[in-house]
């Protein structure tokens, strides 16, 4: 019970403090009661659990705006997705004498923590987004990786929905030996790959041969098949079709669904065909998750946009494959523009920046309309000898490491251009203050004594 | 001149892990700056590479798995690797490269897999993984920075390629870190390891052009980006370095 006192007092105290609830109050409570966790997992009715390197946020933010359509679900806040990040979400709904007052829950859980945390949580559900490289220094190598999940999974006692067009994924599911639901892109949407991406899954698991694709989606996602033994991909259970934000669904034999999306892009297109595939197989109809993904507010960092003097727009970039898709958001808004881009090397970062030449910079070059790229954060100059190899012209590339100062530059710059558009590009850890510097330029790009000077001074304080 | 010079990259699509794109890219563009023509030979997993036409090959790192892999494909041409090592090939070998080089190297579960005995050295497993931004000082190519992420310890017997001034090195004991032997570069490094070293690049385009018989004279290009991302690191990062 003192952990829960604690726990429950440090979410207090952070509230009145206006933080938001992160993982200290979780952590704090495991300190004094190690077995907190399963103890309040176990009131859980039932748990939906995504997981996987990419996506995994925005697909279950979505998931969690659909299944709240239908009832109270509680949910843990982006990033709080290891053990002491899930004891906050379910603390911050707990009861001063330790009752869980909502008892269904979809949560987000970090790759590693999986195998931790599985026995914990009654996890009906488990969503696997995708396998890809992430974070080399924090969990070793790949493998290690699918081994943490495939354990977990085959102690679990869950239904999977996983993405088919992923070779890694596929592999667990084969191998996890629970039942399971596939969803999946349509065909006529694969690309042929217009250069040598990094691959994770370009081997097949079970032989070793290289499999052999028809077409890519994005990263090793894409129509893959195994020459040399039976492994290939999945006939997907949900099928989706995604064009103009409007999101087509084909499960099994009953008529076509069409979804509008509150999230741009293809990568997100394929977290929402997670979510839906996902609230179906929990149990809910087309109409409620239609009513709950209208609901939905895009998370931080996800081309969110500001309305800077000119606009500005943030996203978060992690990871090869993560940016890759990023940058193709970028390069498919066509048009003059600027792009700010914030390296940080801490821990939530990932301290090896290695992964800065695994990612496709060079497609903002040969995009031919980026007129200056301004790099900041601790590693504003790696950052900016990427761009240099990346063929930007010298003298296109401005490193200020300061972010205040490079975000600053970058819209004057801009504006000095003809009023382009900024976007903005940086790590988990230079997202809050890249945010928070933003809603200050916000407001200052209100005209002076404009209607509302009042609100402009909150939004400004914010 | 009128062949381009030649590198080999050895199985890309295996050896990825720690963005080896960067140091091909690296190398490509610093003769291209110069006027000197480069061809780039990724060689596919399975396919032993064309020696004879090579004048720089580099091999990277990669998982356990596709580490064991590689060396099965390489130890079936142990000598003509041998053979051109001494005739004085230039080979830069990263992480589970530079461990593939020596004797053997020893997996976490305690297996040693042989590896090409193209140098006097072997690896074997630690407990712990040595992880973290790395600087050392090298006689010939003055101050190299990266980031170091390894579990294996490696001990040999030749000219090491630098000392160790803040991070591990090649086993986090005696202070050395990488290995020269003949044109062949070995080190834990990567980062990836040649953006921010423009010296280490610019003499393995020279050792290869000399390799290749071709005039080895290489004109300066303005490294200030680079520079400045090593100063950042050694400021920022690794202030002990300064310091030695
Ligand atoms: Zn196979």
């Amino acid at each position: 019970m003192l952990g829960i006192w604690l726990g429950k007092l440090a979410l207090w105290l952070l509230r009145l403090l206006g933080r938001g609830a992160t993982s200290f109050p979780g952590r704090l409570a495991l300190r004094v009661s190690p077995g907190l966790l399963g103890r309040l997992g176990g009131q859980l009715r039932r748990c939906v659990v995504v997981t996987g390197t990419n996506g995994k946020t925005t697909t279950a933010s979505l998931l969690a705006a659909a299944l709240n359509a239908e009832g109270p679900w509680l949910h843990n806040t982006e990033g709080a997705n290891m053990a002491q990040g899930l004891t906050t979400a379910l603390l911050a709904h707990t009861s001063w004498t330790g009752r869980l007052r909502v008892r269904q829950a979809v949560l987000e859980v970090d790759e590693a923590t999986l195998p931790g945390v599985i026995d914990k949580l009654p996890v009906r559900v488990l969503v696997l987004t995708n396998v890809f490289r992430d974070q080399l220094d924090r969990y070793g190598e790949l493998d290690t990786t699918m081994q943490k999940i495939l354990d977990a999974v085959r102690r679990s006692k869950a239904t999977l929905v996983v993405n088919g067009d992923d070779p890694l994924a596929r592999h667990i599911a084969l191998e996890g030996g629970r039942p399971v639901s596939y969803y999946g892109l349509n065909p006529a949407q694969a690309a042929q790959p217009h250069r040598d991406q990094t691959r994770d899954g370009a081997f097949c698991l079970r032989c070793g041969a290289r499999l052999a694709y028809d077409g890519f989606f994005y990263g090793g996602l894409g129509l893959y098949d195994c020459p040399s033994c039976d492994f290939c991909r999945p006939h997907p259970d949900f099928l989706g079709s995604y064009e103009d934000g409007l999101l087509r669904v084909v499960h099994g034999n009953r008529p076509p669904q069409v979804f509008r999306l509150p999230v741009r892009g293809l990568y997100n297109a394929y977290n929402a065909l997670a979510a839906i595939a996902a609230a179906r197989v929990v149990g809910l109809d087309s109409d409620t998750i239609r009513a709950g993904l209208a609901r939905f507010r895009p998370p931080l960092g996800r081309m969110q946009p500001y309305a800077t003097s000119p606009e500005t727009v943030l996203n978060l970039v992690k990871n090869p494959t993560g940016c890759d898709s990023v940058l193709q958001a970028i390069t498919s808004e066509h048009g003059a523009k600027v792009v700010c881009i914030a390296i940080n090397d801490l821990a939530a970062d990932g301290r090896d920046v290695s992964w800065l030449w695994d990612a496709d910079f060079e497609t903002l070059v040969e995009a031919g309309d980026v007129r200056l790229c301004v790099t900041s954060g601790l590693r504003a100059e790696d950052m900016a000898v990427r761009m240099k190899y990346a063929g930007m012209a010298p003298d296109a590339i401005v490193c200020i490491p300061d972010l205040e100062g490079a975000l600053r530059f970058s819209l004057a710059a801009a504006r000095d251009a003809g009023d382009l558009p900024v976007y903005a590009l940086t790590t988990y850890t230079a997202l809050y203050p890249a945010a928070a510097i933003l809603r200050r330029l916000e407001a200052e790009a209100r005209p002076a004594g404009a209607t509302g000077g009042r609100a402009v001074q909150e939004r400004g304080t914010a | 001149m009128a062949r381009p010079l030649r590198i080999l990259h050895l199985y890309p699509d295996l050896l990825n892990l720690y963005a080896d794109r960067g140091n091909i890219l690296v190398l490509r563009r610093r003769c291209e700056w110069r006027g000197i023509p480069v061809e780039v030979q990724p060689v596919p997993r399975g396919e032993r590479p064309d020696l004879a036409h090579a004048h720089l090959v580099l091999l990277g790192g990669g998982s356990d798995r596709e580490q064991m892999l590689v060396a099965e494909t390489l130890r079936g041409m142990r000598e003509d690797l041998r053979a051109a090592v001494e005739a004085g090939l230039p080979l830069l070998a990263v992480c589970g490269g530079y461990q593939l080089l020596g004797h053997f190297y020893e997996l976490a579960d305690g297996r040693r897999v042989e590896g090409l005995g193209l140098l006097d050295l072997e690896t074997t497993a630690g407990r712990t993984r040595l992880i973290g931004n790395i600087a050392i000082e090298s006689p010939a190519f003055g101050t190299i920075v990266g980031f170091e992420n390894h579990a294996g310890r490696t001990r040999h017997r030749h000219e090491p390629l630098g000392r160790v001034l803040a991070g591990h090195g090649n086993n986090g004991e005696d202070g050395w870190e990488g290995v020269r032997y003949r044109n062949v570069i070995g080190t834990y490094i990567h980062g990836p390891l040649l953006p921010k070293n423009p010296a280490l690049a610019d003499h393995l385009i020279r050792t290869a052009l000399e390799y290749a018989g071709e005039p080895a004279d290489l004109a300066p290009l303005p490294d200030d980006l680079e520079q400045a991302a090593q100063q950042a690191v050694l400021e920022r990062r690794l202030p002990a370095a300064r310091t030695r």
